[in-house]
């Protein structure tokens, strides 16, 4: 886990290199009480919907996009995601999520890291972005 | 030409109630497999009690799995005098007040946050943005999630 006085503007976090994968989108939409079929997990009713086919529901890229910074900062860093689906994800296609440090600050007795945050594609696809928010220790 | 956007605005100050959703740890660990999570203090009930948690802790999106649980009045747009229809999921955000873990029973109460329209090359956008405050058993907020929707006029 990074110090918070290691941390500089710029920084690179990441990249987690991810896929969404058929099973995964199912478990979810299980836990998600969302169980379909639906336009996540079933071809007809993604095409009926204009898609090419099934895509991963924004909250579970949300998820996958948080992964990135509670393996980077710890399991309780994350205070703040703030994302914008700009196109839908597919299944099985590989996923790069990268974030990079915009701000650093003492605020009320926290050290916060503020980056953007960007889900992309093989293609450049730029599926999701947004902002975060990150609290790290100081130095002992 | 003027635009107007025309909807319930009753609906700020009017908070929709769900719950309590009891969080389990099944639950949590199949949100983990979903997202691909390992790191044992979301899995492993040994491992999150080794850092002083009484059980698994959730990932910190945990909650957008319950929003659609609240039931949320039609706010009614219209655009233009145009009623305007469907729309789609926009954007999220998740603030992280306090650790949610297993076992924990969490309530919502969700309201209108904002409404507004961008106009650009494609046209007028209408987004509607709902926040929901997730309370735990003990009346700590442990999360606010905003959802977006956005309706093309």
């Amino acid at each position: 886990m990074p110090y918070f006085e290691d941390v500089e503007l710029g920084d690179e976090i990441g990249p987690l290199e991810t896929e969404a994968t058929d099973d995964e989108v199912l478990e979810f939409c299980h836990v998600w009480e969302n169980r379909g079929p639906n336009r996540f997990t079933d071809q007809a009713l993604a095409q009926e919907a204009r898609l090419s086919g099934p895509i991963v529901p924004g909250i579970m890229s949300m998820g996958l996009m948080a992964r990135l910074l509670t393996d980077w900062a710890g399991a309780e860093a994350l205070k703040d995601l703030d994302l914008v689906f700009r196109q839908p994800v597919p299944h099985h296609k590989p996923l790069t999520i990268a974030a990079t440090v915009t701000d650093t600050r003492q605020e009320d007795g926290e050290n916060l890291v503020e980056c953007d945050i960007l889900m992309t594609g093989a293609e450049g696809e730029r599926y999701v972005g947004g902002k975060a928010i990150v609290a790290l220790p100081s130095k002992p | 030409m003027a635009t107007e956007l025309d909807y319930d605005r009753s609906l700020h100050d009017k908070e929709h109630e769900a719950g309590p959703f009891e969080v389990t740890e099944s639950q949590i660990q199949a949100f983990s497999r979903g997202i691909a999570e390992t790191n044992p203090i979301y899995t492993d009930p040994a491992a999150a009690k080794a850092q002083g948690f009484k059980a698994i802790v959730a990932p910190p999106t945990f909650c957008t799995i319950m929003v659609h649980q609240v039931s949320l009045s039609d706010i009614n747009l219209k655009f233009n005098g145009v009623p305007m229809g469907g729309g789609m999921h926009a954007g999220q955000r998740v603030q992280s007040r306090a650790p949610i873990v297993a076992g924990d029973a969490l309530t919502a109460s969700s309201h209108l946050k904002d409404v507004y329209a961008k106009t650009g090359r494609s046209g007028t956008m209408v987004f509607i943005v709902w926040e929901t405050t997730f309370r735990n058993q003990h009346g700590t907020v442990v999360a606010d999630v905003q959802e977006s929707y956005v309706r093309r006029g």
